[in-house]
């Protein structure tokens, strides 16, 4: 009972969505709107039932962990957000999360995005025995990323042999990047409308298998 | 600019697009064309990894993605979630945002639905105490002594998973790069008890596997940045094996890590899904491949109309003059 009133629900709105297509009207915003506040519900509930009621709520009232109340504390000035004459207290959590967040995330993303890529760059671009298909993959992931590098590169003009034919191929090795990008995007895109197709067709009108 | 052929094409109403793009990827459904889908190196590269691993080990399946990216990640989850029940690999399952917790209740429900064929049969945690009881908690004693007692795995289905010993639903907890950053060190610290309130120190899996260094892979699906905290706080920590799936839109930015040596192979939008389903056919596991396999002959006749729409706007483009300067502005409605 309940799941075909969620399928029929799903599947109205779905087409109200849709209708944006044909113009914008009042049951495409409502759709809109619709799926802004129930996510934000489902957030609440989730974070209720999954951390504030087990981690918090649970272990102060019965285990008596009144350390607990600290954090929780420091969590609810960011409320404070609300009244403009206390709203400086805020910053408090904040700071607390952003410091956090870059003493573990910096060196952690200098090395995985930074280090490791750099060091992936370093390749022998010719080694005995090795695989002609090798060989030019490397000559071009070396000299792609030099080039695209050289590009971005503003402070000599880009004239001359180096700088001059460097950016030239450089914003062919990001066009090309661009272009893969963009393929991938209409896939993705039409990826999307496929899922509510199915969905519909289904799900909801069960025509297909 | 006087109203022709090639200008009528240039201002044609984009409502006949969108109609003639819906009409293109419904067909399709119900008159299937049937092209091949070639599985890649960067899917196969994961599946071969899974295909290393059995009851022993146990593997990361993290639901890192929200509604909106439903129809490419989930596919992708769904399928190594198959494979891996397939192989009785004990799957950890989390997500790092409350509506990612969402999609890890539908994706494990479709897995178990006894609606869907080859569906994977659930006995609760409750269910097989007797046998926890008895100290039968190896996977192969346990089945044999749950099917000794009577019980038959339906006709439709795979195989049995145990709640505890095959599976543990862990669920989403906030601040979740920290939460990977913890496991590292105990996964019971982190989730004392797993989404049904059973207590995770008294699964066999996690007695088995106590933080991440004893898991053998983590696999992200996710259509954020999300996925990259498994690459920062685990697979670059402490060498935990990563695969990602990942939506078309950023497939492109996560190949490098591939060739880096930090992922062991990624699954990039529906296409990834569908060469994992066909990987599994091919292997035997399941006599069809699923959903994401049935949309590519859509996504196949959808790219078709793109590039003839392509062709046609530019035939229209040059045949019409609108190349010359100041043309194209004069010809536009």
């Amino acid at each position: 009972m309940y799941e075909t009133l969620g399928i029929w629900t799903a599947a109205i709105f779905t087409l109200a969505v849709y209708s944006f297509l044909y113009k914008e009207n009042p049951l495409y915003r409502l759709g809109e709107h619709l799926v802004v506040g129930i996510s934000l519900g489902y957030f609440i509930v989730v974070t209720y039932t999954q951390v504030l009621k087990p981690r918090l709520i649970d272990p102060v009232v019965t285990d008596s962990q009144y350390i607990l109340i600290v954090p929780a504390l420091l969590g609810l000035l960011y409320i404070t957000r609300f009244f403009p004459r206390i709203a400086w207290l805020s910053r408090y959590p904040m700071a607390f999360v952003m410091g956090t967040g870059m003493g573990f995330g910096f060196p952690r993303s200098m090395q995985s995005m930074v280090l490791k890529q750099l060091q992936a760059t370093i390749l022998p671009l010719y080694e005995a025995g090795m695989p002609a298909e090798v060989v030019i993959g490397n000559v071009v992931l070396v000299l792609g990323t030099l080039a695209a590098l050289i590009y971005f590169f503003f402070s000599k003009p880009h004239k001359g042999l180096f700088f001059g034919t460097g950016s030239r191929i450089g914003i062919w090795v990001i066009m090309i990047g661009f272009g893969a990008t963009f393929g991938f995007t209409v896939m993705g895109r039409i990826s999307l409308l496929i899922g509510r197709i199915q969905f519909l067709l289904n799900d909801w009108l069960g025509v297909i298998q | 600019m006087k109203e022709n052929i090639w200008s009528r094409m240039l201002n044609l109403d984009r409502r006949w697009i969108f109609l003639l793009i819906g009409v293109v990827c419904t067909v399709p459904f119900f008159v299937p064309f049937g092209l091949p889908v070639l599985p890649t190196k960067n899917v196969i590269s994961i599946f071969d990894y899974v295909e290393t691993l059995g009851p022993e080990n146990a593997i990361f399946v993290s639901f890192d993605f929200d509604p909106g990216t439903d129809p490419e990640n989930m596919p992708m989850a769904v399928a190594i979630t198959r494979h891996a029940f397939a192989r009785n690999i004990p799957v950890f399952f989390t997500a790092n945002a409350p509506l990612a917790q969402g999609m890890l209740e539908a994706g494990f429900t479709y897995v178990t639905n006894p609606n869907i064929a080859g569906y994977f049969h659930i006995v609760s945690w409750q269910e097989w105490a007797p046998y926890r009881e008895q100290g039968i908690t190896r996977r192969d004693r346990l089945q044999a002594a749950w099917e000794a007692d009577g019980n038959v795995l339906p006709e439709n289905a795979s195989g049995w998973v145990f709640e505890g010993r095959d599976f543990a639903k862990l669920g989403y907890l906030p601040a979740f790069a920290l939460v990977i950053m913890g496991m590292t060190s105990s996964i019971e610290a982190q989730y004392p008890e797993d989404m049904n309130g059973n207590p995770l120190a008294q699964m066999p899996m996690l007695q088995e596997h106590k933080n991440l260094r004893d898991v053998d892979l983590a696999a992200t699906f996710s259509g954020s940045a999300a996925c990259m905290w498994w690459v920062l706080y685990a697979g670059d920590t402490i060498s935990l094996p990563i695969a990602f799936g990942v939506t078309a839109v950023s497939a492109t930015d996560y190949t490098m890590y591939i060739q880096s040596g930090q992922l062991v192979g990624q699954m990039g939008g529906l296409r990834g899904a569908a060469e994992y389903e066909v990987l599994l056919q091919e292997a035997g596991y399941f006599e069809h491949p699923d959903r994401a396999f049935i949309g590519m002959d859509v996504q196949n006749a959808a790219h078709l109309l793109i590039l003839f729409f392509i062709i046609l706007g530019n035939i229209a483009y040059f045949a019409g003059g609108f190349h010359k300067k100041g043309a194209l502005l004069k010809g536009r409605r």
